[in-house]
């Protein structure tokens, strides 16, 4: 007969890890592959909208997405919230706003932090430029951050 | 019970690769996919349904496919579902998008499986540690070895029918552009003399780790009966499963396998599956597969599997009940597209459709998938006419 005394029940870590890889396709690795060389790139799609960052396919026509174009390093956030104690796993160690940016050029936002004082130095509608990483090896974390345009 | 009919109109594969480095696992789905519905003549607006299958989670590390997925396969506004049953998921997945069919809720369903081992390693994923039970660290080749000896030591085997099969598939890749590996140099002699992997497995004798996708469009009745191509009527499908860690179980042949395969072919109306079957894409990822199967599910007696492949009898040319013409898991094995390649290629060979492997004349084909421990199944019969 089994006891019932949850005391004397057994536990035991169980610790798994392994490092995948993963292929990134021509437009991913376009736009990854421009952020190496200092530029962002944005997905044109038929109707001639553009998205970055880009996907693959078209999210409502599910069109193969065939052409990559530059687009600006300025761009206006839409919309943001502070983050005063940022936790260690994420990617930023300072206070910063997680906000999503449309850059010149471009129909959808992307999102990312921007580095300013306080939340009292942010705004719906502000102007942010892209503050590039000096060593950059083809990877959404090569875009810095963002910081007030003028402020670069 | 009622059903309606379901058919296969259109079969989509991408080539089988070692590593696929030029597309993602949204590109290497799209091209399977894009194929299917190239064959089946429909537009991505014609597709009601996606039913979608890949290996377990921990084989490539995307946790959910079916959300990353979803505009690559033209799903946007529809329901999308993922089916997880381990090695079996792809014919799992097609049974799944045939009863959606079958039930009169969908007419069009596009069905996929993939794959990139590329990204991962399986023997790692198959092999993680449980802190309650020893873990023998060896993947699927030593999980079966054993099991595979059993078969050996009861059926009288002789010692090098493994190496029959895997030459014979191995050649059969030959006759199939999408196979992986496609050896034209490969021996008897050099698959007796290749590396002993897991005993009495060698390593010509098992599968390789492939990158893929295999898609199919299926169809209810009206639909099938506009299409101006070819089209595979599903006879029966049927799924089972049993519990794994139960040391009382028939490991040579499961009675999930047998009971599978009994309902399948009570569905189809076949009573003499050796003589009515014309063509079998069976699951051998490990070559003694082969015999073991062919007596679990009926097309030999007990202990007699062996002596149909030393026979020929399996064989693409001169067989009288040809196994795996495309090559079959031993040449190419995408894990999470595996099970729906086979199910797959028995449509193309009742449409006519098998290219450089396709057996004259084929009415009748089995497709078959099995998973995990060999504890979950997964068969369909296609047939040209309607049944």
């Amino acid at each position: 007969m089994v006891e019932d005394s949850t005391s004397d029940v057994l536990r035991a870590p169980l610790t798994l890890e392994y490092p995948f890889t993963r292929t990134t396709g021509p437009v991913v690795g376009g736009f990854l592959t421009g952020l190496r060389e200092g530029m962002v790139l944005g997905a044109k799609r038929a109707d001639g909208t553009v998205m970055c960052p880009p996907l693959e396919y078209d999210p409502i026509t599910s069109d193969a997405i065939t052409e990559l174009v530059e687009i600006g390093q300025s761009g206006t956030v839409t919309t943001w919230t502070w983050n005063g104690e940022p936790r260690k796993q994420q990617p930023f160690g300072q206070p910063f706003a997680w906000a999503m940016i449309t850059l010149d050029g471009a129909d959808t936002p992307m999102l990312h932090g921007v580095f300013v004082e306080g939340p009292d130095d942010m705004s719906t509608g502000m102007r942010v430029t892209v503050q590039w990483r000096e060593e950059r090896e083809g990877h959404i974390a090569d875009i810095a951050g963002f910081v007030p345009e003028g402020q670069e | 019970m009622s059903k309606q009919r379901a058919a296969v109109i259109g079969v989509g594969q991408t080539k089988y690769a070692s590593t696929r480095g030029d597309v993602s696992m949204a590109g290497l789905v799209r091209e399977a996919a894009y194929r299917a519905l190239e064959m089946a003549e429909k537009t991505w607006a014609e597709i009601d349904a996606v039913v979608i299958g890949k290996a377990p989670d921990f084989f490539e590390g995307v946790m959910m496919p079916e959300v990353y997925l979803a505009e690559a396969l033209g799903c946007v506004g529809k329901p999308i579902l993922r089916v997880h049953t381990a090695g079996s998921v792809g014919g799992s997945t097609a049974c799944v998008a045939t009863s959606l069919v079958q039930a009169g809720i969908h007419g069009t369903v596009l069905t996929l499986g993939f794959e990139k081992q590329s990204e991962s390693n399986a023997m790692w994923a198959l092999s993680l540690p449980s802190p309650f039970t020893t873990s023998i660290n060896a993947g699927a080749g030593g999980y079966f070895s054993p099991i595979i000896r059993r078969y050996m030591a009861f059926s009288g085997a002789p010692e090098l029918i493994g190496c029959m099969v895997a030459l014979k598939d191995r050649q059969h890749a030959l006759n199939n552009p999408y196979a992986h590996v496609r050896d034209k140099e490969l021996t008897f002699d050099k698959v007796v003399e290749s590396q002993m992997l897991w005993d009495p497995i060698r390593y010509s004798e098992t599968c390789p780790s492939s990158d893929g996708a295999c898609a199919m469009v299926l169809a209810s009745e009206d639909v099938a009966e506009a299409h101006d191509g070819a089209v595979a009527w599903v006879h029966g499908t049927a799924m089972r499963s049993e519990a794994n860690n139960y040391g009382g179980r028939n490991v040579v042949s499961p009675k999930a396998s047998e009971d599978c395969a009994a309902d399948v072919f009570a569905q189809a109306g076949i009573t003499n599956p050796r003589k009515d079957i014309d063509a079998v894409e069976m699951y051998v990822p490990f070559s003694w597969y082969e015999p073991m199967w062919l007596e679990s599910l009926g097309f030999a007696e007990v202990g007699e599997g062996w002596k149909m492949v030393e026979s020929g009898a399996t064989k693409f040319e001169g067989g009288d009940l040809p196994v795996n013409c495309s090559g079959g898991v031993l040449s190419s094995n995408p894990i999470g597209a595996s099970g729906m390649i086979r199910f797959a290629e028995a449509a193309l060979q009742v449409m006519g459709e098998a290219g450089d492997h396709q057996v004259d004349g084929a009415k009748k084909a089995f497709g078959h998938a099995y998973g995990g421990g060999a504890q979950y199944y997964a068969m369909w019969v296609v047939g040209s006419e309607k049944n």
